[in-house]
């Protein structure tokens, strides 16, 4: 009777803990896939001259945080990183985090071509998360 | 004459009142993740905090009792103090996001960290509490606060459509992240239904001097003020589901929210959210202060009334001055305002169950309410609620941990 539970829970008790590995990784690939899409809306409504150098510099900067924040509780969490899709978050949110870096300093200099470029790599980098 | 112009001025004051940090994280939130499918969360809260706001005049205008009072005197120190420990600790959390809020719209438009707008935006609540009286309190934040009617007019330029807007008053089994849906729908109601309005309602009929025979001026404030109000709510809700929601954005800190306004208003985006979102958090940061000033002063029998001088209830102005210093060192202590906002909306559930309960109580005494007690529609509503917000207390730290 042990062994036959054990045979009927043995299964669920994986196949939970790898659903619920899957809920964690959709869940930070959604989270990083939201940062991304709005690294891009900063970008595009500065370039339209529709927010200010300091809103956009502000709101950039917040964003920056927001990534590292999940890059830090990706790193954090061994079993996500052994998962090749959260190795991969990972790295994602890495060159999502220095594209926004470099946004910040395009936004401080006024220069748009340097955001067009950045904004670019931020959200190509980010697309792979979708 | 005059009470015609109390009602207009109520009504105008309670929708500029409405929208604060609370409602507008969560239901900026609940556009940008599920469109308009939480409508409806707004709708029902909006029904249950016009009726428990009208029961809450009614109490004051005929009883001459505040809520706070009336429970101290029918159930004893013993009953309360546990529901008035936690109904500070909602206050001074929701106090410090309120300013945070706020600091946070300064930041939206001077790029200053908003931590350094922390201390003077304590400071204006302070000189605000401590040189007006109430009206210019209520009726002034109030009409300020109208500038949150730009989520409303975002909206409409947005032009939504009408039947989906329909669909979205019905509850619905979303098609993703049920217990996230749960968890904001819950959350809603906790923004909406905030504790310390009914007793700040309540105190402010007396303070007013609000009498029987004004009952009529108390319901319809209630119910046309508290649904216009919902407007403004509903006006967030539909202005993230159009813009933010296309785009995968979700609202995870305030300046993601600003980036809202940007297609309805263009170069005005960003200063029209940062008034309204500062606006809201100073009206509502002022409220909640002097809330805390009444609920201490009333339990304890302290002299209280924002239009006394100041040195006549001074135990009264000490302690809204406490809790306000409370409130601005916590906020100090640089917590995303937005995650404070959510952990105050999950206590505000938590609480909520004592703080309806004794409702029903009090509004069947006829020592308070004379012939005004409630009738079987104010009884059932009593009593589902009871079981509602008890349901809800127990699901929301769950949701809070697998859906926040």
């Amino acid at each position: 009777m042990p062994r036959a539970l054990a045979l009927i829970l043995l299964p669920a008790l994986v196949l939970g803990g790898c659903s619920r590995q899957d809920a964690k990784l959709e869940q930070h690939a959604k989270a990083l896939s939201s940062l991304t899409a709005t690294t891009a809306a900063i970008g595009d409504a500065w370039l339209a001259g529709f927010v200010s150098g300091t809103y956009a510099d502000t709101a950039l900067e917040r964003t920056l945080q927001l990534v590292e924040a999940e890059r830090q509780t990706l790193g954090g969490a061994s079993y996500l990183l052994i998962d090749p899709r959260g190795a991969r978050l990972s790295r994602q949110a890495e060159r999502v985090s220095r594209a926004l870096a470099l946004m910040v300093k395009s936004v401080r200099d006024s220069d748009a071509g340097g955001l067009r470029r950045e904004m670019s790599e931020a959200v190509s980098a980010g697309d792979g998360s979708r | 004459m005059s009470a015609i112009f109390d009602l207009v001025l109520g009504i105008v004051t309670s929708i500029g009142g409405f929208v604060e940090v609370g409602s507008i994280s969560t239901a900026a939130q609940a556009g940008a993740e599920f469109e308009f499918e939480l409508l409806w969360a707004i709708a029902a809260a909006t029904v249950m905090v016009a009726m428990l706001v009208e029961m809450s005049g009614r109490l004051a205008a005929v009883g001459r009792r505040t809520v706070a009072g009336a429970i101290r005197e029918r159930f004893g120190i013993h009953f309360q103090i546990l529901p008035l420990c936690a109904e500070l600790l909602l206050d001074v959390l929701l106090l410090a996001a309120e300013i945070g809020g706020a600091a946070i719209a300064l930041t939206l438009i001077s790029g200053v960290g908003f931590v350094w707008w922390i201390l003077p935006v304590g400071a204006v609540v302070w000189i605000l509490l401590w040189t007006c009286g109430f009206a210019v309190l209520e009726d002034g934040i109030g009409l300020l606060g109208l500038v949150t009617l730009a989520f409303v007019v975002a909206a409409w330029r947005l032009e939504p459509a009408p039947a989906a807007l329909g669909a979205g008053l019905l509850p619905t089994v979303p098609d993703h992240d049920g217990v996230r849906y749960a968890f904001l729908a819950v959350s809603i109601i906790g923004a909406t239904v905030s504790p310390y309005l009914l007793n700040f309602y309540a105190s402010g009929t007396i303070e007013e001097k609000l009498t029987e025979k004004e009952l009529w001026v108390n319901r319809t404030t209630a119910f046309v003020g508290m649904g216009f109000g919902s407007v403004v709510s509903m006006g967030v809700l539909v202005t993230a589901a159009m813009v933010l929601a296309p785009k995968h954005i979700h609202v995870d800190s305030y300046e993601q929210a600003a980036l809202m306004f940007v297609p309805p208003f263009g170069r005005w985006a960003v200063g029209l959210f940062a008034a309204a979102l500062g606006v809201g958090c100073l009206g509502a940061a002022v409220e909640i202060a002097l809330n805390a000033g009444y609920t201490l002063a009333q339990v304890f029998g302290w002299t209280w009334g924002a239009n006394r001088p100041r040195r006549d209830a001074a135990r009264f102005s000490v302690a809204f001055t406490l809790i306000l210093l409370i409130a601005v060192a916590i906020a100090l202590l640089g917590f995303d305002p937005l995650r404070l906002t959510m952990i105050s909306l999950a206590l505000t559930v938590i609480i909520l169950p004592a703080l309806v309960l004794p409702f029903i109580v009090l509004m069947n005494d006829e020592q308070y309410l004379k012939q005004h007690t409630s009738g079987v529609a104010g009884n059932v509503f009593l009593a589902v609620l009871t079981v509602l917000s008890a349901l809800f207390a127990l699901v929301v730290v769950p949701l809070e941990i697998f859906g926040g």
